[in-house]
């Protein structure tokens, strides 16, 4: 029986899991994150998983992702980069947006570019918005270019020009010369990338992109060829992109922006596997960890996919305030609240949790390491949440003296509150301002969060997840087994897929048909051409995606596009398709013409099936490790409750509320009544109000 | 009943939420698209007196402030135990919310065991509100379009029919314009239906103790603040274009203990144009300038706002009279904030930003294109901000207004126009230790074979921005044209095919002495081409060697001393 292996590089963790194709063999492995070279901690988890099977399983392949690049960006740690584009467009990408992405704060920046003004150069051609080309490409001033790009000490360059998204023969015409005159330097073009109208986000994307593909492409080399070399293993390695679907390690080492998020993509594809698993086709994801809380809502199966994401975000949780990325990514909020957040009391006397962090280090005052600022980790120990001498599986010991001063001296003394008030108040104030987050986000999308269960992750989400619930009047809370490895376990459901995308902004009463016919055939063939090299092109399945407006709108929604072809006599269709989605989301539609910006198609191989174990009745009775007080904020005490040992839990076995449930990397707790149920694959599913 | 610590906390954090559920229900659904993608809007909740508790954390300050202040007005035609479940009152009063006939303001009561406990309002930006459409030529607001005083909208539940026929009537765009009150309606129910579930789940009756304690607490912060800034009259005035002469807007504050007052008496007199600003509007992007500059952290409400009075000449340009224009009023409201920064300079030396460019330039392009389509393009673009202690000014970013910029290949997409350049402009932000932020230059060119009228309406072409603290102004803003059109901001023209038009945007004013910069920030604002080395050498005192591409110490220790001298 062969086996599928996912590794996924976290900040902190490298998580390993391997798993055979009927479910009988699932081992998982958790190394820390070596930074300088995360292959090593990759090459070494596999290995120690390997080592644990015997006889060693036939390996089909191996899925992979990191957010090794995310970091490069941030830390600035990219190559030297240059930028090319259309004579007087040398400043679009630091003239940006024009706007204040935070209206109350003067102090407000914008990330600095990748490629600095000094290097960003012009050439003298221009195309039209109709792809007529005005002013032609003069090869010597490209070459020119070239030895002034050499001279600099240019290690990387990204190429942009005015509308290359509908006429990209300049942009390729500086590529080729290039590559032959400056063949050292890396280059990365925007109509490879991002053939979209917006000579911002395109320039930004292009820019992000070409930063760190040297990296990209060092590290995947390396690490492709220490899995041959070290671990004897040549099968096939496959990347995750943002957006949840595979690619090869070729096209990755050429668009490595599209991968940065692809743990929380990992994550979210995990929620949908057991979303569909239990019968919960819409869930929320919900992933909380030391220092942000991380949602996702999964619809009809899937998670929602953005087309735009930021990077270097100067505020962490204010759009607008990073540079813009422009590729499909899983959609998901990022919210201010995690184990270290900083509760303080504000000029209004109120108590405020998040969003500063005390990170790792100094960390939580209860973990002794200096910081003496209480934090929701604090709170969580004090309150008896968290077992001091069960924190990381035992790993750590929790000072709860220092918990206890820290909320004493900066919230409860400040506020005439008793120790147990302060530490409560902290936990539901982190709870609601998550749950506030979470309500917008989906009231923003036109769904309806109280009908949809929440799948907790994240080392902090189990210990929070039931209170959040019960602000958001969810039904229930499903918590799986091996949380502190989903988005790994995720990669493992992910189909080898390429998302593409062409610009022909046109009002739909105007819009040039054959050129549509021919640039979704043509994006059809690319797809073909790409995943062909690893799957029958019989396989493959294609959506087509229209990006439509209203005219003079400002942005536009997604519309699901499925003709039977791309002729004039489908104006009506597409338009009703249109008003379809529009009033999905917006809740009405209008009387009004339509235009249509982008197109875009989705190509996907098979979803590959991933089996988990099932078992069936043992019950609880031996799972039972001892009592323990915990807050009970009905009582408004803290009273004894069950303590349960997570791994001795049997499918069947059924408990209830209040109660505490211990795993190694986290704590379920249950402050209030609920039934629990353990199901065939070990999931706790909790039913708030003590129904299910 | 007192309410404890941490159920305040949680209510106030809830009530909160629940603006920012209406306002973000009512941006999901606006048919505008300004109101969807720029949060052209203000949503909030006010308590039986009519005082704001609670705002949501957007939209623009215009709105945001003024809307605030509005309920009062509302309470007074309609006491609040007359009205009913399912009243909704609808205006568009400038003199009593955003200054403006197309913001609306909507107003919806909330009641609970048949008494009402609060109010949902918000203001919205309408597509069209009749009249010229929205532009600052009228001379009287009869001329502006349709008035709507405070008056029912549904009574009772019932839709009170006259008004929706006369609105659809009076209106361009009546499908957007009665969609969009539909939105404005249903965000206000979005947030009463949340605030009452709250309510049952606490176990309360009504928010007056929480809004006691809201306003109390916020009040008491504001006072804090303004207790911390030494008494005294603080001065500034700021000069801009105006119209057919110049503006000078003459900013008082006056701080007694825990008391701040603005006082804009000597100000200019009414215009007969259509940038007269309501008192409301004048408090609202004041009160924001001093938020900004004081207590950015403090949530909007009434208590934040008591402590601050806004005083100006009634009949003046800052305090206009019915029937005065006032469609354009942010013409004049813009520059608000800065003449508020500019007076607070020397109390709060590290908290001002110096004065930008401040008014967004508003070009509008209309005419015929190859093909003999007509076309009509408007787009807003923006100069470079103030600097600060500490912090360059930002380039090309618009303050205070909210509104966000377009990509020139939508603007090509969309219209028939050529974008032929789209830069920073060199040596335009004010020289200082911190240099304000550049404007851009915008090359325009029309593809047309007939003549086309270009309208612009641009701020700052005479009168610069100016530093703070010592820091130099900075540049006016400039019209060109390759071939030598008239082309005089704030009146149309029209230009003929072939002309291609200039936009150099005005840069923000620098703060501090510009001798006192870091020598390595001017050599890598020349290298980034930010700063000209004639610029350098002028302005800063750094004597940069082209060549070599670093700082001459020797030439730059010699022009410094001279520069400290005469400082």
């Amino acid at each position: 029986m062969s086996v599928r292996i996912a590794s996924d590089i976290g900040g902190t963790f490298t998580d390993i899991v391997v798993v055979s194709e009927d479910g009988a063999t699932f081992e998982i492995g958790k190394i820390l994150t070596t930074p300088r070279r995360p292959d090593d901690a990759v090459i070494a988890g596999v290995g120690q998983v390997l080592d644990r099977l015997d006889p060693r399983p036939d390996i089909r392949n191996l899925v992979h992702g990191t957010t090794l690049f995310t970091n490069a960006l941030i830390e600035r740690k990219g190559a030297k980069t240059a930028m090319i584009t259309t004579r007087g467009f040398r400043d679009a990408i630091e003239i940006g947006r024009e706007h204040r992405y935070e209206i109350y704060d003067l102090r407000i920046k914008n990330p600095a570019p990748l490629a600095p003004r000094r290097l960003r150069f012009e050439v003298d051609e221009r195309v039209l918005a109709d792809g007529s080309v005005r002013k032609a490409l003069d090869d010597d001033e490209v070459r020119a270019l070239a030895q002034v790009l050499m001279a600099q000490g240019v290690e990387a360059v990204g190429v942009s020009l005015i509308h290359s998204y509908v006429n990209d023969a300049h942009e390729r015409r500086i590529g080729e010369i290039l590559a032959q005159e400056a063949p050292g330097i890396t280059l990365s073009l925007s109509c490879d990338l991002v053939p979209e109208l917006g000579e911002f986000a395109r320039g930004s994307t292009v820019l992000a992109n070409v930063y760190v593909k040297a990296i990209a492409e060092t590290y995947l080399t390396r690490l492709r060829s220490r899995m041959t070399g070290e671990l004897d293993c040549p099968a096939p390695l496959y990347i995750l992109q943002s957006d949840g679907g595979l690619c090869e390690i070729a096209e990755a080492a050429q668009k490595p922006i599209r991968l940065v998020e692809s743990g929380p993509a990992g994550g979210a594809l995990a929620a949908a596997h057991y979303g569909a698993l239990l019968g919960h086709p819409d869930v929320l994801a919900f992933d909380m960890g030391g220092t942000t809380a991380k949602a996702c809502v999964i619809a009809d199966g899937a998670p929602l996919i953005a087309t735009e994401f930021e990077v270097d975000r100067q505020y962490q949780f204010k759009k607008n305030s990073g540079l813009p990325v422009k590729v499909p990514v899983i959609e998901l909020i990022e919210i201010g609240t995690g184990g270290g957040s900083i509760a303080r009391v504000d000029a209004m006397r109120r108590l405020q949790v998040g969003p500063d962090s005390a990170g790792s280090e100094p960390g939580p005052a209860c973990y002794g390491l200096g910081g003496d600022d209480p934090t929701v980790t604090d709170a969580g120990a004090v309150l008896g949440y968290l077992d001091p001498d069960f924190f990381l599986g035992g790993l750590m010991a929790l000072d709860l003296d220092r918990a206890k001063a820290a909320i004493t001296d900066k919230v409860a003394k400040p506020l005439g509150l008793s120790l147990m008030e302060a530490a409560y108040g902290i936990h539901q104030l982190a709870n609601e301002s998550m749950a506030s987050a979470a309500r917008i986000h989906t009231i923003e999308r036109g769904k309806n969060i109280a009908s949809f269960p929440i799948f907790a992750t994240g080392g902090a989400g189990p210990m929070h997840a039931f209170g959040v619930a019960s602000i958001l009047r969810c039904p229930r809370v499903i918590y799986p087994l091996g949380a502190g490895v989903m988005s790994a376990l995720g990669f493992l459901t992910a189909p080898m897929s390429i998302g593409l995308s062409r610009s022909r902004p046109s009002q739909l009463d105007q819009m040039d048909w054959p050129e549509v016919a021919h640039v979704i055939s043509e994006m059809q063939d690319e797809a073909r051409a790409v995943l062909g090299r690893t799957i029958d092109p019989g396989d493959i399945t294609f959506r087509v995606f229209a990006d439509m407006r209203y005219v003079l709108q400002g942005t536009e929604v997604r519309v699901p596009v499925n003709l039977p072809s791309f002729d004039a006599s489908q104006r009506d269709a597409l338009m009703a398709a249109f008003e379809t989605t529009y009033a999905e989301v917006y809740g009405h539609k209008m009387d009004a013409p339509a235009e249509l910006i982008s197109w875009r198609v989705i190509a996907e191989g098979p979803k590959p099936e991933l089996n988990l174990k099932r078992e069936t009745g043992r019950g609880a009775g031996e799972a039972v490790k001892g009592q323990r007080d915990i807050y009970l904020p009905a009582a408004k005490t803290m009273q004894p409750v069950p303590v349960y040992d997570r791994y001795k839990l049997a499918p069947g076995a059924r408990l209830s509320g209040p109660a505490v449930i211990e795993e190694r990397e986290s704590t379920v707790v249950i402050n209030g009544p609920a039934r629990i149920d353990v199901d065939a694959y070990s999931n706790l599913i909790v039913g708030l109000g003590g129904t299910c | 009943m007192p309410i404890d610590q941490i159920t305040l906390d949680i209510l106030w954090a809830r009530l909160i939420a629940t603006t920012n559920d209406q306002a973000a229900a009512l941006m999901r659904s606006s048919f505008t698209s300004i109101v969807r993608d720029a949060a052209d809007l203000a949503a909030g909740v006010f308590d039986r007196r009519g005082r704001m508790i609670a705002q949501a954390v957007t939209g623009t300050p215009g709105h945001i402030n003024s809307m605030a202040t509005g309920m009062i007005h509302v309470l007074e035609k309609f006491p609040i135990d007359t009205l009913k479940p399912g009243d909704v009152i609808i205006t568009n009063d400038p003199w009593f919310t955003a200054s403006q006939l197309n913001d609306i303001t909507i107003t919806t009561p909330v009641f609970k065991n048949g008494r009402c406990i609060a109010l949902f309002a918000n203001c919205c930006h309408a597509l069209d509100i009749g009249g010229r459409g929205l532009s600052a030529d009228s001379r009287s607001v009869f001329e502006e379009g349709l008035q709507i005083p405070i008056m029912k909208l549904i009574d009772g539940g019932d839709r009170v029919e006259p008004i929706w026929t006369l609105i659809e009537k009076n209106v361009r765009t009546p499908r957007e314009v009665l969609g969009d009150l539909h939105c404005q309606i249903t965000g206000n129910e979005h947030g009463a239906r949340q605030l009452l579930q709250f309510l049952d789940e606490f176990g309360l009756d009504d928010i007056e103790d929480l809004a006691d304690e809201i306003v109390t607490r916020s009040e008491a912060a504001m006072r804090d603040r303004i207790r911390a800034l030494p008494d005294g009259t603080y001065r500034y005035d700021l000069t801009v274009d105006g119209f057919d002469a110049p503006l000078t807007i003459k900013a008082a504050i006056i701080v007694a203990g825990d008391r701040l007052v603005v006082d804009y008496a000597g100000s200019p007199g009414p215009v007969p144009l259509g940038v007269n600003v309501t008192l409301n509007y004048t408090t609202a992007y004041t009160n924001y300038g001093v938020k900004c500059a004081l207590a950015g952290d403090i949530p909007n409400n009434e208590g934040s706002f008591l402590p601050l009075t806004v005083t100006a000449p009634e009949g003046s340009l800052l305090n206009c009279t019915f029937p005065a224009a006032v469609g354009g009023r942010h013409l004049v409201g813009h520059f608000l904030p800065s003449a508020v920064m500019g007076a607070l300079a020397d109390a709060l030396p590290d908290a001002v930003q110096a004065p930008g460019f401040d008014g967004l330039w508003d070009t509008h392009i209309s005419g015929t294109d190859r093909d003999g389509r007509h076309f009509s393009y408007t787009w807003f673009s923006a100069g470079g901000a103030g600097a600060m202690a500490g912090k360059d000014g930002m380039s090309a970013t618009a303050y205070p207004s909210g509104i966000a910029g377009v990509p020139a290949e939508s603007i090509e997409a969309l219209a028939p126009l050529v974008v032929r350049e789209r830069s920073l402009r060199t040596d335009s932000g004010g020289p200082g230790q911190f240099r304000g932020g550049l404007g851009q230059v915008m090359e325009i060119e029309v593809l047309t074979d007939a003549d086309y009228l270009f309208s612009g309406l641009y701020e700052r072409t005479r009168h610069p921005a100016p530093g703070l603290h010592g820091g130099g102004a900075g540049q006016v803003g400039a019209l060109r044209t390759n071939d030598e059109s008239d082309l005089q901001p704030k009146i149309s023209t029209m230009l003929s095919p072939n002309t291609i038009t200039t936009l150099a945007m005005p840069g923000g004013g620098g703060y501090g002495p510009a001798h006192l910069r870091d020598p390595e920030h001017v050599l890598a604002d020349v290298l980034d081409g930010y700063v000209s080395v004639e610029s350098a050498a002028r302005d800063y005192g750094v004597v940069i060697d082209e060549d070599s591409g670093r700082v001459d110490e020797a030439g730059t220790a010699a022009l410094r001393a001279g520069m400290a001298g005469e400082s």
